[in-house]
């Protein structure tokens, strides 16, 4: 490098991959920077005011256990709790908290400001120094040069970002807050394939203007099971409820008449919207048949005057939200604080990212959140973390720090992206990781200890907590184990009440919770008492009961895994195996699969092509980059000669 | 998507031609090759010595004999693929064949694809590229064509039920994964006995698809031979002599045998069971009205008829032993007692029985020739000492397979093991509806069953659930 660095690293941006960036970077004792265009909203939460849900919450603790701030965060803000799908099966249930949005985002700012090695910077970033291939540093608006070994952009919606309300447009990346041009030019300049997506939120409705009565409260649940497993288990502060409200077939007429003044119906919008967060113009139209549409109001915060509207984001002129607003019960003389609008921005087509999230085509320039592609805040901060430690794992010379599939939904989350890329803003669902029955966040520091080791921000001696769930976990299998259930009279009656068959001779509790209609609770009727702590009792009712399951995705794993292990050469010519067809070559060459493993997860890419791939490499014997681990008992499948 | 390396998968096949020949020779290679075998071989060992053939008598998984075969066994790295492998030679009968490779499958192993075996000997280094030139070129039009190829290979009946079935089971998949990730959303539209209704629907419908390739009754109890014929012509003695034993109480009063008398012979190696027959006539007796009725319904379900009639009696009688207008592609002439006529001239037999047969027009009158009845009759005394491989050679003749079944062995059987995968896990899935265990496990479950629908269509498991989610459900609340 031909200048001396200011900084180790810089990360652009303070959204919540840039948060999780810098203070993993500087926790892993890497100087670095942090600009952001505006540093009164640091960590601000631009849309719903919630972390976690359903596979959101798995990330959230992974983020946590490998020592992220995002969990901490949310658990120390929480004013509602709630667990997600615990009525259904013990793989996907989620933890949701809603937070006090001001309070978050001092909880960020005070942590980004007393972290050791790390600096604030209010400036707007308008281009990146680039020599030879490598990001040495960025530019600002005033001219100034900084440079760093490494730099992760973490922009957000702000790249070339357009905002729309009806049929006007304004240059921004959120309300009140100005668009970043000028980086995604560049990178396109660069030959980088920039494309276009589009998102929305709701109104934000003055509290004191909705008639409550007319809307049914929601409240979260009473026990409170934090993210982090470092934070307490009690809440810190006041919880509130949620309230309850739906459109009217009044709502949908306003709607369906003024379609002519949405920016997406008349073509303004370009970019793709996400399927699974419509606005409400998308709902009424293509779901026509239905009369009624569902909406939270959400308190924004303890102190707060304002009031989320949950699934009703919307780009419709001001007037026109004014008036279908009012058809909504309880929102008949509502006074609207902030109205909704869509936001069109750029990303970088992942696919042209590694799993580390430097890019390929740019060495030490890493991009966390959406940017590539992804939506919501968790997912931000998953990347955000990951791009954090593998800048400052390469400026120390270290190797890569990559979550596969089957250790973390964050490994799911970037494989996808740099595997198939995508055509939506990319949101993390639980169908989305082919081994969820082992993904569970009641086993997140169980899978993810030695990970967190690796990472090196936690010692081990903060894992203590583990080591004693560990053996409490241990005793009660233990227990079940060896402690039986005798067929005495009451036993058998107690057991047909319960709905299962009676017993024919004594079995141990754990037969016992292996049938399909025993939970652990019905153990206590028969004496058995279950740990008093979930973080114990859960996890061993899980591995009991569904013992089975388990194995078979562990076994599935194994066989995945002989795959995962074969590497793909970086500079390997597709064109030169014979048996691929044109489709097959250019996706496996503009995608380079890190292994054949990957190279299967490609859509367009037939099994047929793996064996040809695999048969060419061994037959080029290109085995010194081509190592081989073998996984599985007498497979006799070896690739050495 | 659920990942398997299907190198770790054992393969069986069959490696000689197609067809009928003497003997058939099976492959089977991989890690579980010697377990799987022994679940359809008791008397092969469970530590085999390698290059050394072990002799028996294979059985289905209900236990019931399939072929007296020779079974070699080759030990990883010293097979021709590298991996543990059996040889089975068998019976060379494509029924056969089909029918242990389906008990292999059901044992645990797969079809293997076709240049698979040298595949895993390149890999496994036993030969080298040059050798395996042959298999790239197969890969090589495989994969620029296969989804076609597969489709190809599916007749279109069968591709357009393999796609509804596909449907189906994306539609119950995105009903459960949207109850699971939406469940905030209030989607009320899921109701769980619909989703039990609709798998267990599915489930009939691949189960009797896979009743059809598994060829029923064909394969698992043998072909059905009636053996009908007047009253003391010497159907008895006929099925004594075929099957080595007095089964059948043999006197020379006519209308001894009053009930079906069963024995099972193997002819080509497939199993014939012979159904010895009351000899119509009408008659007073109540228990021989018993009999003669069910001669009349073994007949209906006979895949064989052999008609058998006495040299020195033979009249139009012999011919009111089967039913008018029966077809009678499969019924075969016997003519006992030879002995009993001197000179006897089977020209004047022949014309005789297209006489009578036109007469009850059991055949289209072009078909009625002297060559087309030669080859389904024979004349003999069962009382010659040659008489039993005169029988076994004409039965062997006449009851051969045809030949549209023999084509598309590969085909058939890996349909037949996939859709075997699939109604298992939608059995199971049903299960796990019905205990109301978690839908994550149920999810599972119907994964699979899908992803081996979809195998056989050629296409692979990708977005298809969240798509079809995205596109059924109104979501964002």
């Amino acid at each position: 490098m031909s200048v001396l660095s200011d900084f180790d690293i810089i990360v652009v941006g303070a959204g919540h991959a840039g948060i999780e960036a810098c203070l993993s970077s500087a926790r892993l004792g890497k100087n670095t920077l942090l600009i952001t265009t505006n540093i009164d909203r640091i960590g601000y939460m631009s849309c719903n005011p919630s972390i976690g849900g359903l596979a959101k919450g798995h990330m959230v603790r992974e983020i946590d256990v490998l020592g992220g701030e995002m969990g901490r965060a949310a658990d120390d803000t929480c004013i509602q709790f709630k667990r997600l799908n615990s009525n259904k099966g013990p793989a996907v249930r989620g933890t949701r908290v809603q937070s006090d949005k001001h309070k978050y985002s001092e909880y960020v700012t005070a942590k980004i400001y007393t972290q050791k090695n790390l600096t604030v910077k209010q400036a707007e970033v308008k281009s990146l120094i680039i020599e030879n291939n490598q990001c040495v540093g960025v530019v600002l608006d005033d001219g100034s040069r900084i440079f760093c070994k490494a730099t992760i952009i973490t922009t957000g919606t702000f790249m070339n970002g357009v905002m729309h309300v009806g049929l006007e447009q304004q240059s921004g990346g959120r309300v009140g807050d100005k668009a970043t041009v000028g980086i995604s030019d560049q990178l396109a300049n660069y030959g980088f394939v920039v494309q276009r997506l589009k998102t929305g939120t709701p109104a934000r409705l003055h509290k004191d203007s909705i008639d409550w009565s007319k809307t049914i409260p929601q409240y979260g649940d009473e026990v409170f099971f934090p993210f982090s497993f470092l934070s307490e288990r009690q809440l810190k502060l006041p919880q509130v409820a949620c309230y309850l409200s739906r459109t009217t077939e009044e709502t949908h007429d306003i709607i369906r008449n003024n379609l002519d003044k949405s920016p997406i119906y008349c073509g303004i919008i370009e970019g793709t919207g996400p399927r699974y967060c419509p606005s409400i113009e998308d709902k009424v139209t293509r779901f026509a048949d239905k009369v009624s549409h569902q909406t939270f109001l959400e308190p924004e915060g303890l102190d707060s005057d304002l009031i989320y509207l949950q699934g009703i984001s919307t780009s419709l002129p001001v007037d026109v939200q004014d008036r279908f607003l009012k058809t909504i019960p309880g929102l008949e003389n509502v006074k609207v604080v902030r109205y909704g609008y869509a936001v069109e921005y750029d990303f970088i087509e992942p696919t042209q990212i590694y799993h580390t999230l430097e890019t390929r085509k740019i060495s030490n320039l890493f991009l966390a959140g959406q940017i590539n592609g992804t939506s919501g805040y968790e997912e931000a901060a998953a990347q955000g973390f990951i791009a954090g430690v593998n800048a400052a794992k390469k400026i120390d010379e270290k190797g890569p720090f990559i979550l596969e599939r089957d250790q973390a939904y964050i490994g799911v989350l970037i494989d996808d992206l740099i595997t198939k890329g995508t055509r939506e803003p990319y949101r993390m669902f639980t169908s989305r990781a082919e081994h969820r029955l082992v993904l569970r966040e009641d086993n997140t520091i169980d899978r993810l200890v030695e990970q967190s080791l690796n990472v090196g921000i936690y010692a081990e001696s903060q894992f203590e907590v583990l080591n004693s769930l560990k053996e409490k976990r241990g005793k009660l299998v233990e227990r079940l184990n060896s402690e039986k259930i005798f067929p005495t009279k009451d036993v058998q009656e107690k057991l047909v009440k319960i709905g299962s068959t009676v017993l024919g001779k004594s079995i141990t509790f754990a037969e016992l919770l292996r049938r399909t209609e025993i939970v652990s609770s019905h153990l206590n009727e028969f004496g058995f008492m279950m740990d008093s702590d979930p973080l114990v009792a859960e996890p061993v009712e899980i591995e009991v009961k569904y013992s089975g399951y388990i194995k078979k995705q562990l076994e599935l794993i194994n066989q995945a895994k002989r795959m995962e292990g074969l590497l793909i050469p970086e500079a390997f010519l597709y064109a030169e195996v014979r048996g691929l067809s044109n489709e097959e070559v250019e996706k496996l060459s503009r995608i380079k699969p890190r292994t054949l493993g990957q190279a299967q997860r490609i859509s367009g890419v037939n099994p047929s092509a793996i064996q040809a791939i695999l048969i060419h490499l061994k037959g080029k014997k290109k085995f010194k980059e081509f190592e081989v681990e073998q996984h599985g008992t007498g497979s006799g499948h070896t690739l050495s000669n | 998507m659920i990942n398997v390396d299907r190198d770790l998968d054992s393969i069986c096949a069959m490696i000689t031609p197609y067809g009928v020949g003497g003997v058939s020779v099976l492959r089977i290679c991989g890690p579980h090759t010697v377990p799987i075998v022994k679940k359809i071989a008791s008397f092969f060992p469970e530590k085999p010595e390698s290059h050394k053939s072990y002799y028996g008598i294979l059985t289905d998984h209900l236990n019931q004999p399939l072929d007296e075969v020779l079974a070699t066994f080759f030990s990883k790295g010293k097979s021709f693929t590298g991996d543990d492998t059996v040889e089975i030679s068998c019976h060379g009968n494509p029924q056969i064949v089909k029918n242990i490779l389906s008990e292999l499958i059901l044992a645990g192993a797969r079809s293997a694809d076709r240049g698979e075996f040298t595949y895993r000997a390149f890999m496994n280094s036993r030969i080298d590229l040059v050798q395996a030139e042959n298999v790239l070129a197969l890969i090589e039009s495989k994969s620029k064509k296969s989804a076609e190829v597969a489709l190809s290979q599916l007749r279109g009946d069968l591709s357009k039920k393999l796609e509804a079935f596909e449907t189906d089971i994306t539609w119950v998949l995105a009903h459960i994964e949207a109850d699971i990730d939406f469940s905030l959303e209030n989607l009320s539209v899921i109701d769980y006995a619909v989703i039990e209704k609709k798998i267990s629907e599915i489930r009939a419908q691949i189960a009797a698809l896979t009743d059809t390739f598994q060829n029923g009754r064909k394969i698992k109890d043998g072909v059905n031979v009636a053996i009908v014929g007047r009253p003391n012509v010497g159907k008895s003695s006929i099925l004594n002599v075929l099957s080595g034993e007095e089964r059948a109480i043999v006197t020379d009063i006519a209308g001894t045998t009053r009930d079906i008398i069963e024995s099972e012979i193997f002819v080509n190696g497939i199993k014939a069971n012979l159904q010895d027959t009351a000899g119509l006539r009408n008659t007073e007796d109540k228990v021989e009205k018993i009999g003669v009725q069910k001669s009349l319904e073994a007949m209906k379900v006979a895949d064989y008829t052999v008609l058998v009639i006495s040299s020195d009696e033979f009249d139009e009688a012999d011919l009111s032993q089967i039913p008018a207008k029966k077809d009678l592609s499969d019924t075969l002439f016997i003519f006992n007692k030879k002995d009993l006529v001197p000179n006897l001239n089977t020209e004047n037999y022949y014309d005789k029985l297209i006489s009578f047969l036109k007469l009850r027009n059991n055949y289209s009158t072009e078909k009625l020739n002297r060559d087309f009845l030669k080859e389904k009759t024979i004349f003999l005394s069962v009382l010659d000492t040659n008489a039993l491989d005169l029988l076994k050679r004409f039965l062997g003749n006449n009851m051969k397979f045809r030949a549209e079944e023999d084509l598309s062995l590969i085909t058939h059987s890996r349909h037949f093991e996939n859709l075997t995968k699939a109604s298992e896990g939608l059995e199971r899935a049903l299960m796990l509806v019905k205990a109301k265990s978690g839908q994550e496990f149920v999810s599972l479950e119907l994964k699979e069953a899908l992803i081996q629908i979809q195998e056989t269509l050629g296409k692979s498991f990708d977005d298809q659930i969240l798509d079809k989610i995205f596109k059924e459900f109104c979501l964002g609340k």
